[in-house]
């Protein structure tokens, strides 16, 4: 994971602001940085989001394939993540450097994200046991500056949102031949239903408080961090502790009280954003990567 | 400004693919009009007055046709009269992606400057492009596109040209939208039918959908067609089986579907009835399913045309199918019989032939009659009945709907009157699928320039055998010599032969467009008076002809033999010869028998003469095959070019002296090029064909005592050369014919991909085509491998890539086929002309075959042969018998076997002028009620004097 060096005396700063809940950059404990979401910027794939915040700048994209559902679980599709940390992002992924952190990303994406709980795997089913679809998440790391799983995590969210599978229909002769067909309007298409996508809130424990959205500085003077994966009714469905050093009982359960108490307030904004932004339809002006 | 066009589609793996494509759109594409003074189009292409003189549309106007109009209307915008049409960018993708030949012909007509057609790039255009919304269908969407073209169109011409566009569509829907939006808009057939300055155009348009809905009162004929989906989940399941119809020529009610297997595999599925054909036209790709076995049938031996002068008598045609329902045959004859569910794929062309006009006389519904008997007659619309009938025309499909006893088709053009010489060849090239155009600028432009010589670069690689005595020895008036021989005593007491093969790979390199012109052509097609070449004129007749005294460029064989013909050394090399003389066979044949002559060349011939026959007998011990057909020569006038006398050709010594050295250079050749490349020689084999083939052969000999060996190719050489009957001399050569008749094509392959190599004609384990680059293009490729093998040449992919040499070999083979089909109409024909000359004839001939209700005759004064057919409509037939076991026909009383001499007379049938036929009459035996009286004894002898 991208680091920064920091002074003994830079930490006793950080430390003693986040005490009073005044961090560096003026925030309070419990405030997010600037974050900036664009959907539908990758016109190859079927979804596509860009999330920046602060300095972080991620690309998710998903690409729907017809694939095989699983023998355990016939009726469902399934998710795929792979996560490239391109050195663009920092020079610490040169080489082979950002391997280890994609699969640790990967990892606990498929954790939090592939279970019938987030997402209706059964809509993804075309025909039980023979056909179904499988959403590769790709996501690209473009810049790192720290707090990578939650804008990871409303990246895809949001891509999610976007994903836009073409609709087929299974057509069946007398001979009980099938045969898969596709709709010829490239605009007959199913939508992947999001209200349960949860978003990760990593919690950083500084000194004997916590707070969100540590920035990399912050990021250093922490032992260690909470990952929650909280759904828009408060649900958590995932927790990871994350970091070398330990959590005390009685913090974890704070930690979790801000973290579904932060990410519920995380969800509703979102979801009016996506939605507002879809409402556009293809007049809205394309941002990209230029803007 | 860019836009993206995004689609998904289905790959063929079962993927789902989104495909995103970048589409730019400019400001700069112009409308091409004379009168605009916006665009700035250096040359625009539609005139500025566009006189088209309709009663619908008074004033000067555009044409934006739609997607079905230019597809299914084809014929009608390729008439000349048609001009200053715009054809939309969208129209034009659409056209390309549903039918290949109608989008060449647009394109053919948009590069005519004459017809003034100009292509409108709207989907880049700016303000044209449009989007696809969602909800709208990709045709709808296409609809639009052309509608907002033409909007586009209506506003941008300046008013004051006071040019209008009009749009041509037959969708209804597109049509009441269009109107709706301002534009002018026609059905394609009441525009046309509009244009006052040509009224036939009318009979040119295809019938549409719209014209069928008319007929759904009458009675459904045909069973439903499955739905492609249907058939091909069919096919996979094994439930339907797919193949080639095979229309049968002599059944119209029969025909085959050949099922392409695995190797060998290769099966045929028997149809019977209208019904079970189901409208499938000869070539169909189509999808059959097998009938329960107790419905099978056998090949009825019935010969059955559709003469249709009856009309749509139903009853008639039940009739008939009951005919082919015999009585029940051993179960042995039984076929695989079947049924037409559905067609995978017409293979429809356009078809040559005539019209039979209606017998109501102001009907403008007329069937057309192809001159291919496997083709159905075809319903057409015309109002130029009159003048097309006794005309060759063509006609095209448009369709066949379920209830319509004929196909529907409309009138293409006119090729001329019938019986006419020239119109009669452009049937038989265009039928036979002959390319026959001339060679375009681009082939020609690959020819070497002229005045030519051989210069300094042609001498590497090549020997110079200029001093050499070489002559060649070709029928008189050949100006395409590709093969020249020489023959000399060497100093060791051994002979010196060498065949010399004008070096066509020379000139035609490969890849360019004259080498792809001669690769589609294959073949060089020799008509009675006409040559279609295969390369043009300038190689064939002059820089490859290995004419007398000129130098030209060669490749030689040379072997070293001793006296008995033994080879003792063989050499391919690149040469320079110099010919001494071009003689024909019979000047040939004269300087050996004259004892008087003694020069160079008379010493060279005898040499080849000598070691010729030692080969020839060499060559018939080895079990080689000397087989017949009857072939005729014209003697043709020189000037009416009409034929005024035939003969069927003899064979000299010479010949087969030619051909012995071909042979062997051939053999010699093969077996060069096969020790080199055993993957790629382009071979030529002869399959020995199956048993059964044999049958007839039999058959036939057992009722006269004999019997035919047929184990291998030499019995069977040898057991035709002993049977012999006693005062009756003809019958060996009947004999020949008949097993001629028994045998396999032979083909060209690539030896890469097939093990077995022997030519059973010829008796030899390997064989190829070396001796006539300039005829067939597979020596060419057979000089182009000996050159790379000798190293005389470089080699190029193609050439050593199987695939694609497999692939030559298959249109290779394709062409030869036509070609031989296209020679023996073209003398088919020139017979008639020559029959039609003489009246009625009273002939000696030979039964040839038995059929169920005809005997087929062999004349062989004239090799013609000709069928006798023992039904007639208007009288009741005769009582006839046939005995499948002889096979034999008895006919009220008499029993006619094979090879049974009768005479008949002979006459020209131009009662039915589209199809004329010779017809045949039996004279002797007489049988009452069948044989015809002895023809009035015409002048004879005092005509014949007067050809003279």
């Amino acid at each position: 994971m991208a680091t920064v060096q920091v002074s003994e005396a830079e930490k006793l700063y950080v430390l003693h602001g986040v005490r009073d809940d005044l961090r560096v950059d003026g925030r309070s404990c419990e405030d997010y940085r600037h974050m900036e979401i664009e959907t539908d910027v990758v016109s190859n794939t079927d979804g596509s989001a860009k999330v920046t915040l602060g300095h972080t700048n991620v690309l998710v994209g998903i690409k729907a394939e017809i694939g095989k559902p699983k023998p355990m679980v016939p009726d469902e599709g399934y998710l795929e993540f792979f996560v490239d940390c391109s050195a663009n992002a920092t020079p610490e992924f040169e080489g082979r450097g950002g391997e280890g952190l994609g699969i640790e990303l990967s990892n606990t994406l498929y954790k939090v994200f592939s279970n019938k709980h987030s997402i209706d795997l059964k809509s993804l089913c075309i025909r039980p046991g023979e056909n179904c679809w499988v959403l590769y998440v790709d996501v690209l790391l473009l810049q790192c500056d720290g707090n990578l799983f939650d804008a990871i995590s409303v990246a895809i969210k949001a891509a999610l949102f976007n994903t836009k599978i073409p609709r087929v229909h299974i057509s069946e002769d007398e001979d009980g031949g099938k045969e898969i067909e596709l709709s010829d309007d490239p605009y007959d298409c199913v939508r992947v239903n999001v209200e349960n996508v949860p978003c990760i809130v990593t919690l950083c424990k500084i000194g004997h408080r916590h707070v969100v959205d540590a920035t990399l500085q912050e990021k250093a003077c922490s032992v260690a961090s909470l990952l929650i994966s909280v759904t828009h009714r408060g649900t958590v469905t995932c927790v990871r502790k994350v970091g070398g050093g330990s959590l005390d009982p009685e913090s974890i359960f704070e930690m979790t009280e801000t973290g579904k108490r932060v990410g519920k307030a995380l969800h509703t904004p979102l979801m009016e954003l996506l939605q507002k932004e879809e409402s556009l339809g293809s007049k809205r002006q394309k941002v990209g990567f230029l803007g | 400004m860019l836009k993206s066009k995004t689609f998904v589609k289905k790959t063929r793996s079962g993927g789902i693919l989104k495909v995103v494509r970048e589409h730019y759109l400019r400001d700069d594409i112009w409308c091409g009009s004379e009168v605009c003074e916006d665009c700035k189009d250096e040359s625009p292409v539609l005139e500025k007055n566009p006189c088209l003189e309709s009663s619908l549309c008074t004033y000067p106007h555009y044409l934006i046709p739609d997607t079905n109009v230019v597809l299914h209307q084809i014929d009608v915008l390729e008439d000349p009269l048609i001009r200053n049409v715009i054809i939309l960018q969208t129209v034009l993708q659409e056209v390309r992606h549903r039918s290949g030949p109608a989008y060449k012909r647009i394109k053919d007509a948009i590069h005519n400057k004459e017809k003034h057609f100009y292509t409108f790039t709207n989907e880049h255009h700016r303000e044209t492009f449009i989007e696809r919304e969602p909800g709208e269908s990709a045709n709808d969407r296409n609809d639009r596109a052309i509608r907002v073209a033409a909007q586009w169109y209506s506003k941008h011409i300046p008013n004051s040209a006071e040019i209008k566009v009009v749009m041509l569509t037959n969708d209804r829907l597109n049509k009441e939208k269009a109107e709706q939006a301002g534009l002018v808009v026609y059905k394609c057939e009441e525009y046309i039918k509009s244009l006052i300055a040509n009224p036939e155009l009318v009979d040119r348009l295809a019938a549409t959908a719209d014209d069928q809905n008319e007929m759904t009162s009458s009675k459904i004929i045909f069973p439903e067609h499955l739905p492609l989906s249907q058939i091909q989940t069919g096919i996979k399941s094994g439930k339907y089986i797919q193949g080639t119809f095979r229309a049968n020529r002599d059944n119209y009610l029969e025909g085959t579907v050949f099922v392409h297997g695995e190797g060998d595999e290769s099966t045929e599925i028997l149809l019977q009835g209208l019904q079970k054909l189901n409208r499938a036209v000869h070539q169909d790709l189509v999808a059959v399913e097998l009938l329960p076995r107790d419905d099978w049938v056998a090949p009825s031996a019935v010969v059955l045309q559709d003469d249709g002068g009856k009309g749509e008598d139903d009853e008639e045609e039940e009739d008939e199918e009951k005919k082919l329902q015999t009585k029940k045959v051993h179960r042995d004859a039984m076929k695989p019989t079947g049924r037409v569910v559905g067609i995978i794929k017409r293979n429809w062309r356009p078809y040559c032939g005539m019209l039979n006009v209606s017998q109501i006389k102001e009907s403008t519904r007329h069937l057309f009659t192809p001159a291919d008997r496997r083709i159905p007659r075809i319903r057409i619309e015309t109002r130029q009945a009159a003048t097309l009938a006794g005309q060759r025309i063509m006609v095209a499909i448009d369709g066949w709907p379920k209830n319509s006893r004929y196909p529907k088709g409309h009138f293409m053009k006119s090729l001329g009157n019938a019986g006419d010489k020239e119109t009669e060849t452009e049937v038989l090239l265009l039928e036979h699928d002959v390319p026959h155009l001339p060679f375009s600028q681009k082939v020609l432009s690959f020819l070497p320039k002229m005045p030519w010589a051989i210069t300094e670069d042609d001498m590497k690689n090549r020997v110079d055998l200029r001093h050499l005595c070489v002559c060649s020895v070709d029928p008189p008036g050949c100006t395409d010599i590709d093969d020249a021989l020489h023959c000399r005593d060497l100093e060791n007491g051994n002979l010196e032969v060498g065949v010399h093969i004008a070096d066509v790979s020379n000139f035609i390199r490969p890849g360019n467009a004259l080498d792809e012109e001669a690769a589609s052509r294959g073949t060089t097609v020799y008509l009675c008076g006409k040559r279609i070449d295969m390369v043009p004129e300038l190689l064939s007749s002059n820089l490859c002809s290995l004419r007398s005294n000129v130098e030209r460029l060669a490749f030689s064989c040379i072997w070293e033999m001793n006296h008995n013909a033994e080879i003792l050394n063989t050499r391919f090399t690149k040469s320079v010869i110099n010919s001494k003389a071009s003689l024909t066979y019979a000047e040939a044949q004269m300087k050996i028998d004259d004892a008087n002559m003694n020069d160079d060349i008379t010493q060279s011939l005898r040499g080849l003469n000598k070691l010729a026959k030692i080969l020839k007998a060499k060559r018939i011990e080895k079990g080689a095959l000397t087989l017949s057909s009857p072939e005729v020569r014209f003697h043709i006038d020189s000037e009416t070019h009409d034929p005024i006398d035939l003969q069927t050709k003899e064979l000299k010594e010479t010949n087969s002296m030619v051909e012995e050295f071909m042979l062997l250079a051939n053999i010699s050749v093969a077996q060069k090029i096969y020790d080199e490349f055993s993957e790629c020689a382009l071979l030529r084999k002869h399959p020995c064909p199956p048993p059964s083939n044999y049958d007839i052969l039999h058959k036939a000999t057992k009722t006269k005592n004999l019997v035919i060996h047929t184990d291998s190719a030499k019995e069977l050489a040898d057991s035709l050369n002993e049977a012999e009957i006693d005062g009756f001399p003809y019958f060996n050569t009947l004999l020949r014919i008949l097993a001629t008749r028994c045998m396999m094509q032979a083909v060209y392959f690539c030896s890469g991909l097939d093990s077995d190599f022997r030519h059973y004609g010829l008796a030899t384990p390997i064989y190829t085509h070396f001796t006539s680059p300039i005829r067939r293009y597979s020596d060419i490729i057979v000089h182009r491998l000996l050159a790379v093998a000798i190293g005389a040449d470089s080699t190029y992919p193609a050439l050593m890539d199987k695939h694609k040499q497999a692939a030559l070999c298959n249109n290779l083979n394709y062409r030869h086929k036509m070609a031989q089909y296209a020679q023996r109409a073209s003398v088919a024909f020139h017979t008639q002309l020559f029959f039609k000359n003489r009246g009625i004839l009273n002939e000696e001939g030979f039964i040839l075959f038995v059929r169920k209700n005809a005997i087929i005759i062999l004349i062989p004064k004239f090799g013609l042969e000709g069928t006798v057919f023992f039904e007639n409509r208007d009288k009741p037939s005769p009582k006839m018998l046939f005995n499948e076991e002889g096979p034999t026909l008895t006919v009220e009383g008499h029993t006619f076997n094979m090879f049974d001499r009768v005479r008949v007379t002979i006459s020209l049938d131009a009662s039915n002028i589209q199809n004329q036929k010779i017809r045949m009459a039996l004279l002797d035996p007489v049988i009452p009620g069948v044989s015809v009286p002895l023809p009035e004894p015409e002048p004879e002898a005092k005509k014949a004097k007067l050809d003279r």
